[in-house]
Formats: structure tokens, C-alpha cells, sequence
């Protein structure tokens, strides 16, 4: 037994010796495949099995001043192809391209160069997505991605822009601020096996992007836009533009251009349609450029509005060059050498105030440098420095040839009369926000101003270009119930041919605002080569007069012309008719409340002065009314309220205000009081206080009595 | 010759800590997976854990039966007959995957060639206990010993399993070897088994070919050479300290059965050289503990037993290992305890119990 069992035993250690050696061998071989061949094989299995691909991050919102998305993003979903999966990938291919509508011959061989991965269909329309899940192909896939969408289609397109493929911005704001919207893009990890087994993990979360505010107000946008499109039908204009300003802040309340495009839709974008006239366009301003020259004779007081110029029935011979006015005009005060638009009479004034002083006030102005204004491809406008003016040059600048500016320097050029003398430059981003769910209230704070000429000068420019309209060139633009102000021009283009002015085509503008006492709006009207009637004051003062009149209604600015009450209903109508009709109109305004008694007109003009000239705010809030307006819809304004009803003063304002809620705490006024009162008074409402300036409350947001949520913000001005 | 009183503790804490191992690691191989399947993470692991827990009694019940019982026709036999009539009916029952290795009961599924180890290693040391003086004798000692082998043998070859056929006959060989049997029966029985062996391998047209990519891989790495090339690449990709728990790539569809199969490689990669030494060198204590017990078992009944079971671990782990480490071609074995699978957790940890209730009565 003893010997047996020392030979059984003997067999396990030799059993076990065996297996220690396997075990050995084991060993071995880890150090050998860990230690000296670490990471041998990694390479190989990147590039063979698996590729990353990026997927778009949520672009950020553009939202209109009242928190409206003009341009938003929606999740569709893309169909991409594993190549090495489908059995019949031309096939496959075809089917596809059939419901995509895209060419079957680049998709495939795109898809026959990869072997893991390729896209076949990029943010298709939900729609077309479905079509081709339902067709249940093997090795095809879906990746939701989200899409740019302009929910208000043509609204603002040049303004807004539009994006690629890939979602990076190619115009306007989206390539402006390309860079905030974007956010960055997340990754995907797709991995394939050998058994056709595939695996998609998420490597990187998409960051979504920051949402811009725009200063836009989408109605007032839609109205310029609406008003602009009836202009270029009747006139036949080749192109046009309509800028709508806030003169005290600058905020750019809309921006229409002529032709459009749908952002939604680029396959079908011209060049002509992606233009954004109004920063880009650079074109001689004609008579609307007497408003410098007479602004800076008055400011260097080298002459004053009532001194009479001999405008020599209409010719002058200037340095060998012969000039003409349209009409013959005599004796002109220098207020009617403006209201009758007399180059004559400009032209003499220039000689006035002098080649270097002349000069000073054109840069002065704003023209030959940019605005700022947040778009791309602004132009500066060409000016020539007086070293290179000839000697005739004085003359074609003061009537406002050899020299091209843009649609928005006119605007700007308007605003500074508007605002007193100060030029406050021209914005249309009220602020970048983080992404968040739900919108906030921005405060939009102005670029700084500076003042150009003297209150008192901007005062007299405001009458007499007041008087342009009721006794001028464009007593077209007369407003109903609103006084109203502006100036006309019509230049002959340059023919690209020739290098000679054309004869049949002309740039027609209007730029004025309304209403004279505290301007609400500046609104500029350029209308490219019109045929027919193609004078400023023909066809582009209508279209400011259609414009404006709305847009005061729209944002509640009180009359300051008194309106016969029985012709209260009839005017409601009558703006409406207005927009339709076709065709030269007569001032329909004018016999309303203006020449009938001008008198009193002047004295409602002054009565009401005293309910609105409150002091230009640098911060001003909108109202709580112009905030909780109904969400525009495309149908057309509604017939504007008459001033039957009592309204409040409500200064036009530099706030952008999105969201308001109708619930929870109230607001109390904080008019009058310190900063620090302020700022208890609203630490115990439990509102979040972002305050403007130092002083004295002058302007809050929302308004007293409006009920808002617990912690929302409140916005108080401040000034001394 | 006092006998012991209490178990063999390594024994019991080797076989804790792999299966605890085993559990991390099911987890971490199988849960991007279960997730993507079955909608939850924990899938794998908590079936796992589920059985790891009946095992573990059952392990302690073994544990506590004293193993003589086992010694009776009316234990081995109908144990024998059992096994046999359920390699035959999955033949009729289970027709998943083109094999038939499953039966599936009230929503457990068991692979009855699991069943077949243990029933074998009970036959050969009940059959062998009394007859190692005639052991020399082959016509009424080996070959009515090996006849329920190669029934079996032939059985689950069809299911087919090539894996766990050649592991029933590994166990085999290690018990008639230890018994005593005359080296020249070893020899003959190999030169017999190679015909079949041939005919089995090179006539299965896959099998052909793992044993094909097996000699050279890179010869088609996408196709048959896949499985050992990528289960290479994550052992090599763990370095010594591995990518960390969880971190794997391999695992995310490249290495077949991640968490069955080639768990040892998603071991390998996650926890690197230092991990991987650690389950190796568990496996060792294992085998050094077994064969100890075997050593101080007089009673041949018993000793036989714990040969078998602890063959039965050992020969399997080292198995799977090589064919991770692209040292053997590759076959479908588990990796014991630390693989994903009910009844061969199950089964080998109550085999673990009856080696455990051995080592207390171990002299």
C-alpha cells in the first residue's frame, strides 16, 4: 500500500508538474504580449474599425428684441451608409437618391471610398427621413442633428444670413457671429466589427451655442419689408432698401432689403437676393447730402435759415462747370433752398463754410468710415480727402456727388438731427446670452454717442427739414395724426458703361423721422432705378410716409397732430387702402389736421412736447404694452388705434425685453429714488436689479404694477 | 492521521475571490453591451450574481455532505443515465445558433455538457476506488471505465462542442493517470483519438479554419483571424497596469462573448499584467491546494474525486487562457467562476464543495 501510494503520488506531482509548466508558459506569454509587444496592435485597430464623425451642436437662437425666434434650429435626422453592410450599395444608393433628389453618382462614390462610414443624406426633412426608414435597408442609419430653420422665412434674411451644410454661417449675423452661435460640435464613435456588428457611443456632448438678441422688432420688420416688396412692384425698381432706427440709441428696429431669398431654402439663393443693401451698397446720395452742407454752415453760424441766396433762376457757373437746378428758382431763404432742394442754393452756401470745414463735417457725420453696425461687409462709403478735391469738387459734394456713402450712413446722418446733434452709431445685436431654456430679459446698452453739431442747429435742421415735407419735395411723406420730417434725393447712377451719369436711372431716397418733438423712428427709403416716376419724393417719400405711419401706431406713439374725429374711422381705412393702391397718390394726409389749421397743429405739437420731450435716454426701457403684444402672425397689421383712446407718453427705447410673465410678484416703482433705496426696495420684492447709470430712477422695466416672477429682473435707470 | 476539522481555507478564499473577479468583470465586459440589448447595464451582472449566490450555497451544502455518500450505485448511476438522456433530448429541444447545447427551463437555460464533467468524475472514482490493483487490466478495468467518456465524448462533439469534448477527456486521462494506469494505454489512445481528431478538425470547415488563423492570424484579419487578433490586440493594449476597470475598448463588439469566452482578455486589458497575473497566479493556488488535499486523501474514492475536480478547474482555466493568448486555437470553453454562465458557475462551484468537504477529511 505504502509503495502504491508513493507511486499514485508520485503520478500527481508529475500531473501537477506538467500543469505548472502550462501555467509557466502562460505566464510567459502575458509578459511577452504586455511588457514587449505593449500596444503593437493598437494602431491596426483604430484605422481599421473604428472612425469618429462629428455631429452638429445646437446652433444658437436668433431672437428678435421681443424674444420672437427668427432663427432656431429643429432636430433632423441625417442617414448615413456602413458601406461595408449593405449588400447592394448602388442599390441601396439609387432608392435613396430617389426620395433625397440628389445625384445617386457622387452619393455612391463617396460611399465606395469608405468603408466604415458615409454620409448619404444630411439633415433630411423628417418627411424624406421616414420615407427612407420605411425602405429598411440594411446597413443604413440615422444620426439626429439638429438643423438651422428660419421659422419666419424671408423675414430679415439678409440680416439674418443663413448657414451651410454644416451649419457654419456664410451671411449676415450667422457668419457675423459665427463663432457664438456655433457651440461646438459633439463626437460620435462608431465602431464596426467583423461580424458587421455595429456600435455607436457618444465620445463628446455637443455644446450648445449662445443665442443673440437682436434689436429687430419683427413686426416693425415685417411692415418694412411688406411696404418695400409693394414699392419694387410698383415702380419697377431693380433694388431697395428701408432702414428702421431708434435715432436716441441707435437700435435697428428693421432692415429690409430688395430682392430676397429664403434661408430655409439656399439651393435657390443669387447673389443679387444675399445682398444687404443697406450696409453694402455704396451710392451717391444726391440732395439728401444737403442736409450736411446746410447743417455745418448753421453749426459755424456762417449763415442762417431765414437769409435769403440768390439762386439765379436755377444756373450757376462754377470754376468752368455749369450747373442746373430742376426747376428755376429765384430768391430761396436757406430753409427753402433746402425744402425745394435748390443745387444752386447749396452749392453757394458750401462756398460759405469752406473746403476744410466742409470736410470736417462730412467725416463728422459718419460718412467715410463704418458704423460698426454688427454685419458683414460694411462698406465705409468713399469720400476723398480735400487734398484730392478738384476744384469743382466743393460744389458736386455739396449737392452730394463725388461721393458714395451707404443706406445706413444716411440713416445715421438723420438719426444725429433726430437726436439733438448727437450721433449715437447704428446697432442690430442687442446682446449674445447663454443657451438656456427659457428667455430672459437683456439690457441693450448703446454705443457711445458723439455729438456732431449743437442742439440749437439740430433744432432749426429738424423745422426746416419739417418744412421739406409739408411745403418741399416730398409732401408725399406726410403722416396722419404725426408730424413728420426728412429729406428727399434722387442721383443719377453712374452708368458702369459709359463712366458718365445715366440719364434714365436714378437712386430715389427718403430719409426722415417722426414724430418732430422727441423722433420715435428714423426710417430711410432707397429705391434703385425706379422707371417712370423715379424722384425721391415720388416714389420713395410714399413708402416712408406707409411705413412710418404704421409704425408709429404700431408702437403706440401718441399723436401730436389733433385728427378731426369724423375722419378718425376713415383714416384707419385709408392707411389700409393706401397699402394696396398703386400708382402716384396725392397726400392724402395732408388736408388732414395740417394745412387745414396749421395753427393749432403747431400749438398740439407744443402741448404735447411737454408730455414727451423727456430728456434722449442713453437706456431706455419699452413698456410694458409694447411688450405684451400679441405674437405676430402674418397676417397684416391690424387698423392702427386712433387717438380717441388716451396713451400714455412711451419713449422709444433702448431695452430688449423677452419673456414676460403675467404671474407672480408685482413690480414697484422706483421712479425718483437713490440707488440704494432701489436696490432694497427690490431685494424685498425678491426682483433681481440691473441698474444704468447713477442717480436719480428715471426709467424702470418692467413698469410699476406689472407682475413678473419672483427673482426676474428688473431693469432701472439711473441719472443725475 | 487526526483528521482536520475545518475545510481547506485557501482552497475556499481562491475560489471567493475568483468569483468575485469574475463578477467585477462581467459587469465591466458586458455592460455597454446589455445595455445596447437589453436596455440595462446590469443585465449580465445580475444574472450572475444570482447564480453566483445559489452556487455559493450550494457550494456550502457540498461542503457540509460527507463525499462516501456519493460512493453508491444509486448515486452514480442514475446521475450518469440523467446526463446522458439530456445530451441526447437538446439534440430535440434547442436548435439555436446551428448547435444544441441548451435546454432551456421556466426561463433558466442549462447546458447539460456542463453536467457531464462532474458525472464523469463521479463514475471514474467510483468505478476506479476499488479496482487500482487491476488497473492493468483493460478489458474489465479501462475500457468499461472510458466507455461513458466516449459516450459522452461522442455526444457533445455533435452538439457540437468541440471545447468541452476534449475537456471531459483531458479530466479523464488526468484520473486514469493518476490511478496508475500503464503509460502505454495513454499512448494508444492518443494514437487512436487522432484519426477522429483529424477528421473533426480539418473536415468542420470553421474549425478548419480557427486551427488555420490559430497558425497564422494576419492571413484574413477581418475574417477568420479576427478573434485572435483582437483578443492579442487587448491583452496588449493592458501593458502592465491596464487601461482601468471599465476603460476596455476591445470589449465593445471586436472581442467575441467579451464576457464569456474572452473575459480573461477584457481582464487582460482593463487591469493589465499585474490583474491578469493575479487570476493566473489564483489558478496556481488552486492547483497547489488540490493536488495537497489530493496528496493527504489515503481513501482512493476520494482522491480520485479531488484529481478530477480539480483537474476539471485548472485544465479548463489554462484552456481558455491559452486560447486568449493565442496559444491554442480557439474553442468555446469558459474561463471557471469568472465567466459569464449560470450553470457552469454553478456547477463547478458545487464541485468546489465537495473538494472542500475532501480537504476536511484530508489527513
Amino acid at each position: 500500500m505504502a509503495v502504491n501510494t508513493a507511486r499514485n503520488n508520485l503520478r500527481l506531482y508529475v500531473l501537477s508538474g506538467v500543469l505548472v509548466l502550462w501555467c509557466c508558459a502562460i505566464c510567459l506569454r502575458l509578459v511577452q504580449l504586455q511588457i514587449f509587444q505593449y500596444g503593437q496592435f493598437e494602431r491596426k485597430k483604430d484605422h481599421e474599425q473604428q472612425r469618429t464623425f462629428e455631429v452638429s451642436a445646437r446652433r444658437g437662437i436668433i431672437y428678435d428684441r421681443a424674444g420672437n425666434q427668427l432663427a432656431g434650429s429643429t432636430a433632423v435626422d441625417s442617414v448615413f451608409a456602413i458601406p461595408s453592410q449593405v449588400p447592394d450599395l448602388a442599390g441601396a444608393i439609387s432608392l435613396i437618391s430617389r426620395i433625397t433628389k440628389d445625384d445617386p453618382r457622387e452619393t455612391l462614390a463617396r460611399c465606395q471610398a469608405a468603408k466604415t462610414f458615409c454620409w448619404v443624406s444630411r439633415k433630411a426633412e423628417n418627411d424624406i427621413s421616414q420615407r427612407i426608414r420605411d425602405l429598411h435597408l440594411r446597413g443604413i442609419y440615422f444620426q439626429k442633428e439638429s438643423k438651422r430653420f428660419y421659422p419666419k422665412q424671408e423675414l430679415a434674411a439678409q440680416t439674418l444670413g443663413y448657414v451651410g451644410m454644416d451649419d457654419q454661417g456664410l451671411s449676415g449675423i450667422e457668419r457675423e457671429f459665427d463663432g457664438q452661435l456655433a457651440g461646438k460640435p459633439g463626437k460620435m464613435l462608431l465602431s464596426v466589427d467583423a461580424r458587421n456588428n455595429t456600435f455607436s457611443s457618444v465620445e463628446q456632448q455637443p455644446e450648445p451655442g449662445q443665442n443673440i438678441v437682436l434689436t429687430i422688432d419683427q413686426q416693425i420688420q415685417y411692415i418694412a419689408e411688406r411696404e418695400l416688396a409693394q414699392a419694387i412692384a410698383d415702380t419697377h425698381a431693380v433694388a431697395g432698401t428701408v432702414i428702421v432706427e431708434n435715432p436716441h440709441t441707435g437700435e435697428i428696429l428693421a432692415l429690409a432689403n430688395q430682392p430676397t431669398f429664403n434661408p430655409n431654402q439656399t439651393r435657390a439663393v443669387t447673389p443679387a437676393s444675399l445682398k444687404n443693401h443697406a450696409v453694402s451698397d455704396i451710392y451717391e446720395p444726391g440732395s439728401t447730402f444737403k442736409l450736411v452742407t446746410i447743417s455745418g454752415a448753421l453749426e459755424e453760424k456762417v449763415t442762417n435759415p431765414n437769409e435769403i441766396f440768390d439762386c439765379q433762376m436755377g444756373s450757376i457757373l462754377f470754376n468752368g462747370m455749369r450747373i442746373r437746378d430742376s426747376k428755376p428758382h429765384g430768391l430761396l431763404s436757406v430753409t427753402d433752398v433746402l425744402a425745394e432742394s435748390s443745387d444752386v442754393g447749396s452749392i453757394k452756401i458750401a462756398l460759405r463754410l469752406g473746403d476744410e470745414r466742409f470736410y470736417k463735417y462730412i467725416r463728422d457725420f459718419g460718412f467715410g468710415s463704418q458704423t460698426g453696425i454688427e454685419l458683414p461687409g460694411e462698406t465705409r462709403g468713399m469720400t476723398k480727402p480735400v487734398s484730392r478735391w478738384s476744384k469743382v469738387s466743393i460744389a458736386a459734394i455739396s449737392m452730394g456727388q463725388e461721393i458714395g456713402i451707404s443706406p445706413i450712413q444716411l440713416a445715421n446722418l438723420i438719426s444725429t438731427f433726430a437726436n439733438d446733434g448727437v450721433a449715437v452709431p447704428p446697432r442690430i445685436v442687442a446682446a449674445t446670452v447663454e443657451p438656456q431654456t427659457a428667455p430672459k430679459m437683456v439690457a441693450f446698452h448703446p454705443a457711445e454717442g458723439h455729438r456732431v453739431i449743437s442742439s440749437e442747429t439740430a433744432a432749426e435742421m429738424k423745422q426746416m427739414m419739417r418744412k421739406v415735407v409739408l411745403e418741399g419735395t416730398a409732401r408725399k411723406a406726410v403722416l396722419l395724426g404725426y408730424s413728420s420730417a426728412g429729406k428727399t434725393g434722387t442721383a443719377q447712377k453712374v452708368d458702369p458703361a459709359t463712366g458718365a451719369y445715366s440719364r434714365t436711372k436714378y437712386v430715389a431716397s427718403f430719409a426722415g423721422f417722426a414724430p418732430i418733438n422727441n423722433p420715435a423712428v428714423v426710417v430711410a427709403v432707397i429705391l434703385d432705378s425706379a422707371v417712370g416716376l423715379h424722384q425721391g419724393g415720388q416714389v420713395s417719400a410714399p413708402v416712408f410716409q406707409r411705413i412710418t405711419q404704421q409704425v408709429l401706431e404700431y408702437l403706440h406713439v401718441p399723436h401730436d397732430l389733433e385728427l378731426p374725429a369724423s375722419r378718425q374711422v376713415l383714416m384707419a381705412t385709408q392707411i389700409h387702402d393706401q397699402d394696396l393702391s398703386d400708382g402716384p397718390q396725392d397726400h392724402v394726409g395732408a388736408g388732414i389736421g395740417i394745412t387745414e389749421d396749421g395753427a393749432s397743429s403747431q400749438q398740439v405739437e407744443a402741448s404735447n412736447n411737454a408730455g414727451t420731450s423727456a430728456p434722449a435716454s442713453q437706456v431706455g426701457i419699452i413698456p410694458a404694452a409694447m411688450r405684451e403684444r400679441e405674437p405676430v402672425t402674418a397676417t397684416p397689421l391690424a387698423a392702427p388705434t386712433t387717438t380717441s383712446q388716451p396713451s400714455v407718453a412711451q419713449p422709444i427705447s433702448g431695452t430688449v425685453v423677452l419673456d414676460v410673465q403675467r404671474s407672480g410678484i408685482v413690480v414697484p416703482s422706483f421712479i425718483g429714488k437713490s440707488v440704494r433705496a432701489v436696490a432694497e426696495m427690490a431685494q424685498e420684492s425678491g426682483l433681481d436689479l440691473d441698474s444704468v447709470g447713477s442717480g436719480v430712477a428715471r426709467d424702470q422695466s418692467p413698469p410699476p404694477g406689472s407682475h413678473v416672477a419672483a427673482g426676474s429682473q428688473v431693469i432701472v435707470r439711473f441719472a443725475r | 492521521m487526526a483528521k482536520r476539522v475545518s475545510v481547506d481555507g485557501w482552497l475556499f478564499t481562491v475560489t471567493l475571490l475568483l468569483v468575485f473577479i469574475g463578477l467585477v468583470m462581467v459587469f465591466s465586459a458586458s455592460a455597454v453591451m446589455a445595455k445596447e440589448r437589453y436596455g440595462s447595464g446590469y443585465f449580465f451582472l445580475l444574472r450572475q450574481l444570482g447564480w453566483a449566490t445559489g452556487g455559493i450555497l450550494a457550494m456550502v451544502a457540498a461542503m457540509k455532505i460527507d463525499y462516501r455518500r456519493y460512493k453508491h450505485p444509486a448515486v452514480v448511476f442514475p446521475l450518469l443515465g440523467l446526463t446522458t438522456l439530456m445530451l441526447i433530448s437538446v439534440f430535440f429541444l434547442d436548435r439555436s445558433h446551428h448547435t444544441h447545447r441548451w435546454i432551456h427551463l421556466a426561463g433558466f437555460s442549462f447546458q447539460p455538457s456542463e453536467m457531464a464533467k462532474p458525472a464523469l468524475i463521479l463514475f471514474l472514482a467510483y468505478f476506479l476506488a476499488d479496482k487500482t490493483k487491476s488497473i492493468g487490466d483493460w478489458r474489465n478495468t479501462i475500457l468499461p471505465a472510458v466507455i461513458p467518456t466516449m459516450l459522452f465524448i461522442g455526444l457533445i462533439v455533435f452538439q457540437p462542442d468541440l471545447g468541452t469534448a476534449i475537456a471531459c477527456a483531458a479530466i479523464t486521462v488526468c484520473v486514469l493517470f493518476v490511478a496508475g494506469m500503464d503509460m502505454r494505454y495513454l499512448g494508444y489512445a492518443f494514437l487512436a483519438s487522432l484519426l477522429p481528431l483529424y477528421f473533426l478538425i480539418f473536415h468542420v470547415a470553421y474549425r478548419r479554419a480557427r486551427v488555420l488563423a490559430f497558425l497564422n492570424p494576419y492571413s484574413d484579419p477581418q475574417g477568420k483571424g479576427f478573434h485572435i487578433i483582437q483578443s492579442l490586440i487587448a491583452v496588449s493594449t493592458g501593458g502592465i497596469t491596464g487601461l482601468g476597470l471599465m476603460e476596455g475598448k476591445q470589449k465593445l463588439f471586436y472581442l467575441p462573448e467579451p464576457h464569456t469566452d474572452f473575459i480573461f482578455a477584457v481582464t487582460a486589458e482593463e487591469l493589465g499584467l499585474l490583474g491578469s497575473l493575479i487570476v493566473v497566479l489564483l489558478f496556481s493556488i488552486f492547483l497547489w491546494r488540490g493536488i495537497r488535499t489530493a496528496v493527504h486523501t489515503q481513501e482512493t474514492f476520494g482522491r480520485f474525486l479531488v484529481v478530477g475536480i480539480t483537474c476539471m478547474v485548472v485544465v479548463q482555466a489554462f484552456i481558455n487562457m491559452s486560447v486568449v493568448l493565442g496559444l491554442m486555437p480557439t474553442k468555446g470553453i469558459p474561463l471557471p467562476f469568472v465567466s459569464y454562465g449560470g450553470s457552469s458557475l454553478f456547477i463547478t462551484l458545487a464541485c468546489v464543495g465537495v473538494l472542500l468537504n475532501i480537504s476536511k477529511q484530508a489527513e
